[in-house]
């Protein structure tokens, strides 16, 4: 009886340990299924917001802050009128940022994510903080290449960082189109981890096709 | 048993199945709704934003007592307990704003900050560097700000009616003697430091900190860079000379080493100079800045650098009706330290320390004058963060300075020389009662054993913020200093000058656009003063002088309305006399302007990668004496005008290329008269008018970086 408690009790944590983690999935399924959605800084408010939630609850796991850092940074790049809104969403990703580049010091995506976040506080004041950000921009995107010079986040930054630098001298930018187009047709090579593992940025890519012809 | 197992079940059902609703509002305190707001219970992943009502509502599954958690951008998280049992909770949250020193009022009576930290800068560091006119000047940028008169003939800083001797400035907390390069008379000066070495400044024109003594009008506080970020070697090409500037990085720490060698004999050779050089100024210069940090939060700064000038002119001797050649050798040794460290959470510890030799040799026909300056400060200042509204902060001083003087004619040698050391102890404490209120209060002490007075002097300033966007400051306190060297190389029978300073400020920023006005009153005694030619006298000296000044300043920037284009305006009225030195009766001095005006654009222009300066600058007439008359400084100047434009174009991302004119129209600008010291046969004095060296100056340069590969560094990965 003692032992057949024992393991029922057991099997029972397992059970609970399960659904928890199978909750995880869940939620980050659905969670990621909501970007679509998003169009306004309120609705990635709201969505970040929900990943700030699991990140809250799930201490070992950097996707949940990951994708929180990145709803922030959306969000400023969508304000426009304010920049002191713009620097108080990023405030709030930083936070997120810094977890995520001690948490996972290995993962491409948490340095291009990096990446973006400079080029978002960057972009609130460029006269400004052009010199120091753009550099910090650069110093994070080479990290990721270093770690894996085949993500497509990580490439993707790069050539937008590139071709804004290029534009901004006058430089003719076709050489980025030839770049942009190998990173597409080579986008669906990478294949993420796990379906909760970064994976957008595809349609910026193609994005960058377009504008080219 | 199987009651155990029945009773298992039964949570583990049950935390399956009941629901309990949660709604309710959130509200910032005195401020409406919050939109955006993340509710939710620890430990779940229930929760749900609030909408733009500020409303939410969601369901958990979760049962017992729980806590509900409201999170809010700028907002202290509020918390309360429930206790979920399937019935509706409603919970109406108020959040209290976070109190953040970035976004609460701040002390502006008297003050203008330069750094990056803050939104609502009235000037940001890059403005130090691309004013037209100023030309990298560091205190050529501030005579645009308001409180500043413009002295042509001496490039100083004069602010607020006060001689330019009564400012001072201090690089990372520590006292920088000789701030300006030796000049011929009558030709303005510069600053000794480039200004891209530094990342913040505060100019503070009035009432400025307990921290601060020995000036009567202003201080410069500079602050250096941090660690570089890269290796690099910077390249500059300019008509006057080039410079080289290289910068390794290793663990934690930098070192970057700069030569630069300027001669303006090309340039004068070129550009027809209304006086005769028969030597141009030339100087060459070597610094070498350390940066390293240590421990957690400790950095140690060292910039050391040496440069050594030289030039010789001709100028009209008017007692003896020739030209006579005047050549000047200047050799100049700096070296200022600071380390900063956190001990423990809330305190800090700074110590700074400079040291100064000057040496000037100065020859005109048979005499020889030189001059030895030596200057040494170490100060150590405690700070302690109380709380995120209370900062104490303490402090103690030495500064020693040795003054030689050797004159020498074919005949006779008089020397002299002083010492002082001067000791000072400080305290002050900031408290801010809210986000909107805010005083600080402090004392300071200070010894003299070269004249062997001790003074204690009050500081007091406040700023109330009364909406959003504008603010009220005030600022009051006694300000001591030392009499001038000329005097205390003869004389140690003086006493400390004092001026009292009244400051009343409004501040109104929106939208990029910022309005400051300033009203003030200087009230000044114990000025020292020389009663009687025989300077050479210590009977000849006293503090018997006073004055006052007083004034309003107005500064209007904005760089909104104009797209790419920011500009700002800088006006000043001043009212001041004084009886000081050797004035027979109170009078206005020869260095202030009733009305001065700087209106400054700037403009950048992306197709072309261009960022364009363009600054006018007037400054009514001052006065200046004539001996042949009876009246004491009763003649005027012309006013004083000029037109300057810099041009800067980003060539490629590492090469920038500049270009600047001042006064392009050709303003005629005159300083006044000067004149012999003794009558000639027909018992009157000779004259020669004060202009400057040309009409117009040019500069033209090309600054290059280049960022080296093949190191540690994280930029190489990308190649």
């Amino acid at each position: 009886m003692k032992t057949t408690l024992i393991s029922l009790f057991f099997a029972l944590t397992t059970i609970a340990a399960m659904s928890q983690k199978e909750a995880y999935y869940q939620a980050m399924g659905e969670n990621l299924g909501g970007y679509a959605q998003c169009r306004s800084v309120e609705d990635f408010q709201a969505l970040g917001n929900t990943f700030a939630r699991i990140a809250e609850t799930e201490k070992n796991e950097w996707l949940p802050a990951y994708y929180h850092a990145h709803c922030y940074i959306i969000m400023s790049f969508i304000e426009q009128a304010d920049p002191k809104k713009k620097d108080a969403y990023l405030d709030v990703a930083e936070k997120s940022i810094n977890r995520i580049t001690e948490m996972a010091p290995g993962e491409a995506d948490v340095f291009a994510l990096q990446a973006m976040f400079y080029t978002a506080r960057l972009v609130v004041n460029p006269m400004e903080r052009g010199q120091q950000y753009g550099m910090l921009s650069g110093q994070a995107i080479g990290r990721a290449m270093g770690i894996d010079p085949t993500n497509p986040r990580a490439r993707l930054i790069k050539l937008q960082n590139d071709m804004g630098t290029a534009q901004f001298y006058g430089k003719d930018v076709t050489e980025f189109c030839e770049q942009a187009r190998t990173l597409v047709a080579g986008w669906d090579n990478f294949k993420p981890v796990s379906p909760l593992h970064p994976n957008w940025g595809k349609d910026q890519a193609e994005g960058i096709v377009k504008s080219c012809k | 048993m199987k009651q155990s197992i029945v009773f298992l079940l039964f949570i583990i059902n049950c935390s399956l199945s009941g629901q309990t609703l949660i709604s309710g509002t959130v509200k910032a305190k005195n401020d409406g709704t919050l939109p955006g707001a993340n509710v939710y219970i620890p430990g779940t992943y229930d929760g749900a934003s609030t909408d733009a009502e500020g409303r939410f509502s969601f369901k958990t599954k979760k049962t017992g007592p729980a806590v509900l958690k409201v999170e809010y951008i700028g907002y202290e998280s509020f918390s309360k307990e429930i206790n979920l049992n399937g019935t509706e909770i409603r919970v109406v949250a108020e959040l209290t704003e976070t109190f953040n020193k970035l976004e609460a009022v701040t002390i502006s009576a008297g003050t203008f900050e330069a750094g990056d930290k803050k939104q609502a800068n009235t000037i940001s560091s890059l403005d130090m560097i691309t004013t037209a006119g100023a030309a990298g000047d560091v205190f050529g940028a501030l005579q645009t700000l308001p409180g500043t008169t413009t002295n042509g003939e001496s490039g100083r800083l004069f602010v607020k009616g006060g001689d330019s001797d009564e400012s001072q400035t201090y690089i990372d907390g520590a006292l920088v003697h000789t701030p300006y390069n030796s000049t011929a008379p009558n030709t303005a000066t510069r600053g000794r430091f480039n200004p891209f070495m530094f990342k913040g400044t505060i100019f503070s024109t009035g009432g400025y900190s307990a921290e601060y003594g020995q000036a009567l009008s202003s201080v410069l506080l500079l602050n250096t860079n941090d660690l570089p970020e890269q290796n690099q070697l910077d390249l500059s090409f300019l008509t006057i000379g080039p410079e080289i500037a290289l910068t390794r990085l290793w663990n934690r720490g930098a070192v970057t080493a700069t030569a630069s060698y300027n001669n303006l004999g090309p340039y004068m050779k070129l550009v027809p100079q209304n006086y005769e050089w028969k030597h141009a100024p030339e100087s060459a210069s070597g610094a070498v800045s350390i940066r390293q940090k240590s421990g957690k939060s400790g950095m140690l700064k060292i910039y050391s650098s040496y440069d050594k000038g030289s030039f010789s002119l001709l100028q009209e001797d008017l007692d003896q009706n020739k030209n006579i050649d005047y050549n000047l050798h200047n050799s100049n040794f700096f070296v200022n330290t600071s380390y900063r460290n956190k001990l423990g959470q809330k305190w800090t510890s700074t110590t700074s320390a400079s040291f100064t030799s000057d040496k000037d040799d100065v020859a005109f026909e048979e005499t020889d004058f030189n001059k030895e300056l030596s200057g040494f400060h170490l100060k150590e200042v405690i700070s302690d963060e109380v709380s995120s509204k209370i900062t104490l902060k303490g402090g103690a001083e030495w500064f020693n300075r040795t003054l030689k003087q050797t004159f020498r004619t074919p005949a006779d040698t008089f020397a002299y020389q002083y010492t002082n050391n001067a000791f000072a102890a400080f305290t002050e404490g900031e408290f801010y009662a809210s986000k909107k209120f805010v005083v600080r209060a402090g004392a300071r002490l200070e010894y003299s054993d070269y004249l062997n007075r001790t003074s204690l002097t009050p500081r007091l300033t406040a700023a109330w913020k009364i909406d959003n966007n504008s603010q009220f400051s005030a600022a009051w306190g006694w300000f001591y200093q030392n009499p001038t060297d000329d005097y205390l190389i003869y004389t140690d029978q003086l006493d400390f000058e004092r001026a009292d300073h009244y400051t009343f400020s409004y501040q109104m920023s929106k939208n990029d656009r910022t309005l400051r006005t300033e009203l003030y009153y200087k009230d000044y005694s114990h000025l020292s003063k020389l009663n009687d030619p025989a300077f050479y006298l210590a009977e000849s000296y006293d503090n018997s002088g006073d004055g006052y000044a007083r004034g309003v300043d107005v500064f209007w920037r904005d760089k909104k309305t104009i797209k790419y284009g920011d500009y700002w305006i800088s006006y000043s009225f001043l009212d001041t006399k004084r009886n000081y030195r050797n004035y027979p009766e109170t009078a206005i001095p020869g260095f202030a302007s009733r009305h001065n005006l700087a209106v400054v654009y700037k403009h950048w222009f992306g197709k072309i990668r261009s960022y364009a300066g363009l600054n006018y600058k007037y400054s009514s007439p001052r006065v200046y004496n004539d001996p042949n008359s009876q009246e004491f400084n009763g003649e005027r100047t012309i006013a004083y005008q000029t037109l300057d434009m810099s041009w800067s174009f980003l060539y490629r991302p590492n090469i920038i290329l500049y270009g600047a004119v001042t006064n392009i129209p050709g303003f005629r600008q005159e300083f006044g008269k000067r004149y012999a010291s003794v009558p000639d046969d027909s018992g009157i004095y000779r004259s020669t008018t004060l202009i400057p060296g040309s009409g117009r100056f040019f500069i033209l340069a090309c600054f290059i970086t280049l960022t080296k590969k093949g190191t540690d560094n994280q930029l190489d990965k990308i190649q």
